[in-house]
């Protein structure tokens, strides 16, 4: 967007030889990782991923050789490129994700399915024998030299099913058959280059392929397996061959049976707006998602409310320049803020603890308030806790937006006959406000994903009854969607993200108007 | 820009230090009050300061009693500082299969590579914002905001299978490696942080530029030499906030990194609490002292300017 | 509709190029490129990849070298935590990066299987080396997945001091316990670790079996039937009557978690503690004396508890099939790897050779046995959805929020639901 646009500042290039060096030796670096970069992907075949790198390496180039022009992007330029490859892809990929059915079960492709449903549909035949095999090559490819626990040598590879060799066909080696007339043997080393062609091997047990195939999964033990799930390739179906039941692929990326029931795994494909839609079909989740909705947005609003007159309190409590100490207050006020959140959330977890916590036990002499179990009683221990983690950042914007209200202001008012609370109300509070309200906007917008509190501290219980999911009482947009992308209850990626991006667009849309509001870009353009 | 702006108060001027002499002397001046009116006027704000600091300590002196009692457990850490030993710090420090030292190393040198580096381009940024003027300009910055917000911790499944590309081209910044992890992090460089600095770069005076600008100095002279020294503050304040962010993040970290050395002391220290079988709340405690220290330390080295930076940005 | 093709992974590939490259732009050039990218094996001896838990990987060691210099194999071990090895490997294993081989609980299997991402092995006669539960544990639909290494279930671990005597019947055992509270010599009559939100369905399942309440209908060859959910009957509603009156007399406490339940049973607070053999390292270093016994049975059947397995897996994606093959079943499954985990971890070894090894007074052969009757934890990947619902309900019963057959019923009809839903 910035690189297009024609700079209307133009000082001078970098002057010094030095900065001139930096640029061409940083430069030459980045050129020669996007040549290797290219070569190794074109090897590959990846054109797409050649065609932009080629494409970016272009544009930086040119943003930074060509004299004069494109100034703004000279300084835009690094940033946007992460930006573009960790946060405005990551968002697309997301929603791309958000339109498929990704997920539990449906985690790869259609061919990957299909050929796994085949291998686990296959069973040893009944009282089969275990035979001893070595991997043999012959004139049709690789093939298996196969002895029979009674000691009987067999031969045979994918086009030619086990024929018994006789005595002085084949050496033998401690009872098994180890080489074969017409076969050569595999090393141990050909063996481990080979292997997918070797796990792939299937040698038709007889002419009747019902009769099975034998196979070897480490190139020393065969055992004669016959599948009964058969792929059709032409009619794209899946037959069970005991019961005859047909799947066919049922359009939502598994393979169903006539009555209904449903192969697993399946694979992944494009659903569409059904996840989108899946909050307002599913009455319990949709119902739970609302309170769960407002709940996020109480917990966001008190949270940096409450943090905001906590701060707010004690940073007019302690400005004021007669009070000893009050440099040591405000040092130790901002512990909480400097101690890792995530650590902070785990100490509060053993504080709260019903029984042997030390708010139960010690500070409240023994009693048994049920601080993280009970679902009025949790959110508000989630909100204290929050607020005992937030109040030290506000305490610490206040003070210095109370310190760069000119005394001037103050005095003026006094004279006006204004007294305290009153100066404060009508004067210093509205300067005040004017200069914090982006950091509240920002902040609301941070705990309106505050993932770390909740997660560590209640993992959003208790849990609400009567709905599916796990959904509990203290649990912010956030967490939910979190615990239905990776929870116990099956992984759900493509409705993770389509929440996701829901989220987004609420925080967005109310972050933009509040700006708006505050006109904090007001003075762009 | 708004006709009457509040006193850009880090761009120039110096943070607020300790007390001037001169305001020692005029403390000292003071005619002692009466008590009544001391309790009036001061007292209560003793009051209300130790009341703050106690709601806000108590937790980390429990965190630093249990650390320091041997053989103490969650719940044997009621009785503040009733033993003292070191023994949690030793097993902390000597246990091979959970290599402490090196997840410090690691917090730090991702916490301060990414802060460097979050700072280096959202001053890059900041300065072509607040300095430059081109078409979308207005909007390119709202939409930093607003990209953002984007819950990156949701895009966990993306970012892991992005990295695993970039790993197949350059092994070292793939997955498991604590470069890859600064990148991912770098991503999320602009945004916000670019905003903060912005409103401060342009309490910096247009005037400075342009007098650079008349002897001489190119673009890249003025923003390295002149505007780079003069928004000390901010840059202090995101790279601690970067910083802090960094030591706390979770859920990106733990999907990149895999083998014990290249853990960082967030997941290396849930792992001590949330393992099933084999949690250890003393040892944990010792950790989250330890891993503590360097955050709170730099926290109150910057303080000062955290509140000059943070407002002056903000104001404008 | 339309499959998706690998054209996503070219899009991320793209992207993660573009930021590379960039980057360096900006920072100066720190690191570079490796040049060398790719993988090396050793002398064309190729490499598999093991995922496992470091634990595990301590005791393998030994083995893993001994496989590397037989195999020409390189073994590289990625340690991670147990619990993120089957959910980060359904996540991976179809980029085609993912490990050749996992080390994963069974219960995890039907995830597993019905993701596509574990093959399944066949044993051949050396099934039968194995306890019966173990290879039991690590079927699913008629075929095995790997090969299982250790067993661990719980059982009533009793302080010899506060109760000489194992408990006969479960009244013996709770008055006992009482009496030890009474007379001050206990805190607790019983230590069980439960969550206060979702108490611990795991731990408490022994009670319930012995009530007779099954979660699944059982096929005929023992396996679990995921589509004939039993939760909802008789025996069960039993179960959860008594639930509500072992919260009430304070035999079960919700904020007594898994660890405070160790640390007060280690400290001699309690005469009986449920727990497995994960507990017995730290019961050791305090140093007390206790026995290993079964739990008795609180309703008319014996109290079973839910047996884990753990095995070493085989994935579907693998490349290396036939060497990672190899290790599996002629390494893993050998005695020496199955007794240096056994020795590692506590857990009884699931090869029948190593688990007879075991020295009989010792409290982990004694789990052992205790599990040999038992029953494995359902594989059926329809437990995911039960785990959360059956722990959320039990809480509530023990904390007396409500009616114990009501709260029952719902759970049994909310669990049906699900599994429908799914």
């Amino acid at each position: 967007m910035a690189a297009s646009a024609p700079a209307r500042v133009r000082p001078r290039m970098l002057s010094g030889t030095l900065g001139l060096v930096a640029k061409i030796a940083l430069l030459a670096i980045v050129d020669a990782l996007a040549v290797f970069a290219i070569l190794l992907l074109a090897g590959q075949g990846s054109w797409i991923v050649v065609a932009v790198v080629a494409l970016v390496t272009v544009v930086v180039n040119v943003v930074y050789l060509l004299p004069g022009r494109f100034l703004p992007a000279k300084y835009l330029t690094p940033g946007l490129v992460l930006l573009g490859v960790f946060q405005v892809f990551v968002v697309l990929f997301s929603c791309y994700i958000a339109f498929t059915n990704y997920g539990f079960g449906h985690n790869s492709s259609k061919d990957d399915a299909i050929s796994q449903l085949v291998e686990q549909n296959t069973s040893r035949v009944e009282d089969s024998p275990a035979y001893r095999v070595t991997v043999v090559e012959g004139a049709g490819g690789l093939g298996l030299l196969a002895t029979s626990p009674d000691g009987d040598v067999s031969v045979g590879g994918p086009e030619q099913p086990l024929q018994e060799l006789d005595e002085g066909q084949y050496d033998d080696e401690g009872g098994v058959a180890v080489a074969a007339d017409g076969w050569t043997t595999l090393t141990t080393n050909e063996i481990v280059q080979r292997q997918s062609e070797i796990a792939d091997l299937q040698v038709p047990f007889s002419d009747d392929l019902d009769e099975g195939f034998l196979v070897t999964a480490d190139a020393r033990n065969g055992y004669v397996f016959v599948s009964n799930l058969s792929y059709d390739e032409e009619a794209d179906t899946l037959t069970n061959t005991d019961t005859g039941v047909v799947y066919v692929d049922g359009g939502d990326g598994a393979f169903v049976s006539p009555d209904g029931e449903e192969l697993r795994p399946g694979w992944q494909v494009v659903v569409g707006l059904e996840n989108f839609a899946y909050p307002f079909t599913s009455q319990s989740f949709g119902e739970a998602l609302l309170s769960v909705t407002l709940w996020t947005f109480a917990f966001a609003a008190l949270s940096v409310g409450l943090s905001f007159v906590l701060g707010l309190a004690l940073a007019v409590t302690l400005n004021d320049p007669r009070l000893r100490g009050r440099n040591v207050y405000r040092v130790l006020a901002i512990l909480p803020y400097a101690f890792p959140s995530f650590l902070s959330a785990l100490v509060w977890l053993g504080l709260l603890n019903t029984e042997f916590g030390f708010v139960n036990q010690v500070l409240l002499g023994g009693a048994s308030v049920p601080w993280l179990s009970d679902p009025i009683i949790a959110k508000i221990s989630v909100l204290v806790v929050n607020v005992w983690l937030g109040f030290p950042y506000m305490f610490l914007v206040c003070t210095g937006a109370l310190q760069s209200i000119p005394e001037e202001v103050t005095e003026a008012a006094t004279v006006d006959g204004a007294r305290g609370w009153a100066i404060f109300r009508l004067i210093k509070l509205p300067l005040l406000l004017v200069s914090i309200a982006p950091l509240l906007i920002s902040s609301f917008a941070f705990n309106f994903n505050n993932f770390n509190i909740i997660y560590m501290l209640t993992r959003g219980g208790p849990r609400m009854g009567g709905v599916e999911q796990n959904v509990g009482h203290t649990d912010l947009l956030i967490t939910l969607v979190y615990k239905v992308a990776f929870g116990g209850e099956g992984a759900d990626y493509g409705l993770a993200s389509a929440l996701a991006i829901i989220i987004f667009v609420i925080v967005a849309v109310i972050s933009a108007i509040s700006f708006r509001q505050t006109r904090a870009l007001e003075d762009l353009n | 820009m708004s006709t009457t702006p509040p006193i850009p108060v880090g761009a120039t001027a110096q943070p607020p230090a300790a007390p001037s002499d001169a305001e020692r002397i005029a403390r000292l001046r003071q005619p002692r009050m009466r008590p009544g009116r001391w309790i009036a006027e001061i007292g209560w704000r003793h009051v209300v300061g130790l009341a703050v600091v106690v709601f806000a300590t108590f937790p980390l002196i429990y965190v630093l009693s249990a650390s320091l009692n041997p053989g103490g457990t969650l719940t044997g850490s009621n009785a503040l500082f009733r033993e003292i030993s070191i023994a949690n710090y030793v097993d902390l420090l000597s246990d091979p299969r959970r290599p402490y030292a090196r997840w410090f190393l690691n917090t730090m040198v991702v916490g301060v590579v990414t802060s460097v580096g979050t700072v280096f381009l959202g001053a890059l940024a900041a300065y072509a914002f607040s300095r430059m003027r081109f078409t979308g300009r207005r909007i390119g910055l709202l939409s930093l905001l607003l990209v953002q917000m984007f819950p990156q911790l949701l895009a966990v499944v993306a970012i892991y299978l992005l990295m695993q590309g970039v790993g197949e081209v350059f092994p070292l910044l793939g997955l498991d490696s604590l470069a890859g992890l600064i990148l991912v992090y770098l991503g999320g460089a602009l945004g916000v942080n670019t905003y903060l600095m912005y409103g401060f770069f342009n309490t910096v005076p247009a005037s400075i530029d342009e007098a650079a600008k008349i002897d001489g100095a190119g673009h890249a002279r003025i923003f390295f030499t002149i505007i780079l020294r003069l928004v000390a503050p901010i840059l202090a304040v995101i790279g601690l906030l970067s910083f802090v962010g960094t030591t706390s993040e979770f859920v990106i970290s733990s999907a990149l990194l895999t083998s014990p050395e290249n853990l960082t002391l967030a997941i290396g220290l849930f792992r001590y609490v949330s393992e099933e079988t084999s949690t250890n709340y003393p040892v944990f405690a010792a950790g989250a002292v330890l891993a503590a220290i360097p955050v709170v330390a730099l926290f109150l080295y910057l303080q000062r300017y955290i509140v000059a930076g943070l407002t002056a940005g903000s104001v404008k | 509709m339309r499959p998706i093709t690998s054209g996503s992974r070219r899009l991320l590939q793209l992207a993660a190029i573009g930021a590379t490259g960039m980057m360096l732009v900006a920072c100066s050039g720190g690191g570079g490129g490796d040049d060398d990218a790719g993988a090396s094996g050793g002398e064309g001896g190729g490499t598999i990849t093991v995922w496992m838990d470091q634990n595990r990987a301590d005791a393998l060691a030994d083995v893993i070298a001994a496989f590397e210099e037989e195999s020409g194999t390189t073994v590289e071990v990625v340690i991670k935590e147990f619990g993120d090895i089957a959910g980060d490997f359904v996540t991976q294993a179809p980029s085609g990066e993912g490990p050749d081989v996992v080390l994963a609980p069974h219960d995890a299997l039907g995830n597993l299987v019905s993701n596509g991402v574990v093959s399944p092995i066949e044993l051949g006669d050396a099934a039968g080396d194995f306890q019966e539960i173990a290879i039991e544990a690590m079927s699913y639909e008629g075929s095995v997945y790997g090969v299982p290494v250790s067993i661990e279930n719980l059982a009533l671990v009793r302080n010899t001091a506060l109760a000489p005597e194992a408990p006969a019947t479960w009244d013996d055992l709770v008055s006992t316990g009482q009496a030890a509270v009474a007379s001050g010599a206990a805190q607790y009559p019983l230590l069980v670790g439960l969550d206060p939100n979702n108490a611990d369905p795991y731990h408490l399942y022994p009670l319930q079996a012995s009530f007779g309440g099954p979660l699944f209908a059982l096929n005929e060859d023992g396996t679990y039937d995921g589509s004939d959910l039993q939760i909802g009957n008789e025996g069960n509603l039993e179960f959860a009557s008594a639930l509500q009156e072992w919260g009430t007399s304070g035999v079960l406490n919700l904020s007594i978690s898994q660890d405070i339940a160790k640390e007060q049973f280690a400290a001699g607070a309690s005469p009986y503690t449920i727990t497995g053999p994960w507990s017995l390292e730290q019961f050791d270093e305090a140093g007390i004396e206790y026995a290993v016994d079964p739990i008795p049975s609180a309703g008319s059947l014996p109290a079973t508890p839910l047996v884990g397995v753990q095995g070493f897996m085989l994935s579907s994606y693998s490349e290396n099939s036939i060497v990672a093959t190899q290790f599996i079943t002629d390494y893993i499954a050998s005695e020496d790897a199955q007794t240096a985990i056994y020795e590692a971890g506590d857990r009884a070894p699931a090869l029948t050779a190593a688990f007879e090894a075991m020295p009989a007074d010792s409290p982990t052969t004694a789990f052992g046995e205790i599990g040999s009757d038992a029953v494995p934890m359902p594989n059926v990947p329809e437990m995911a959805a039960i785990w959360d619902q059956w722990g959320a309900t039990e809480a509530q019963i023990i904390g007396g929020q409500g009616d114990p057959t009501q709260l029952w019923t719902d759970m049994s009809t909310a669990i049906q639901s699900t599994i429908d839903g799914s």
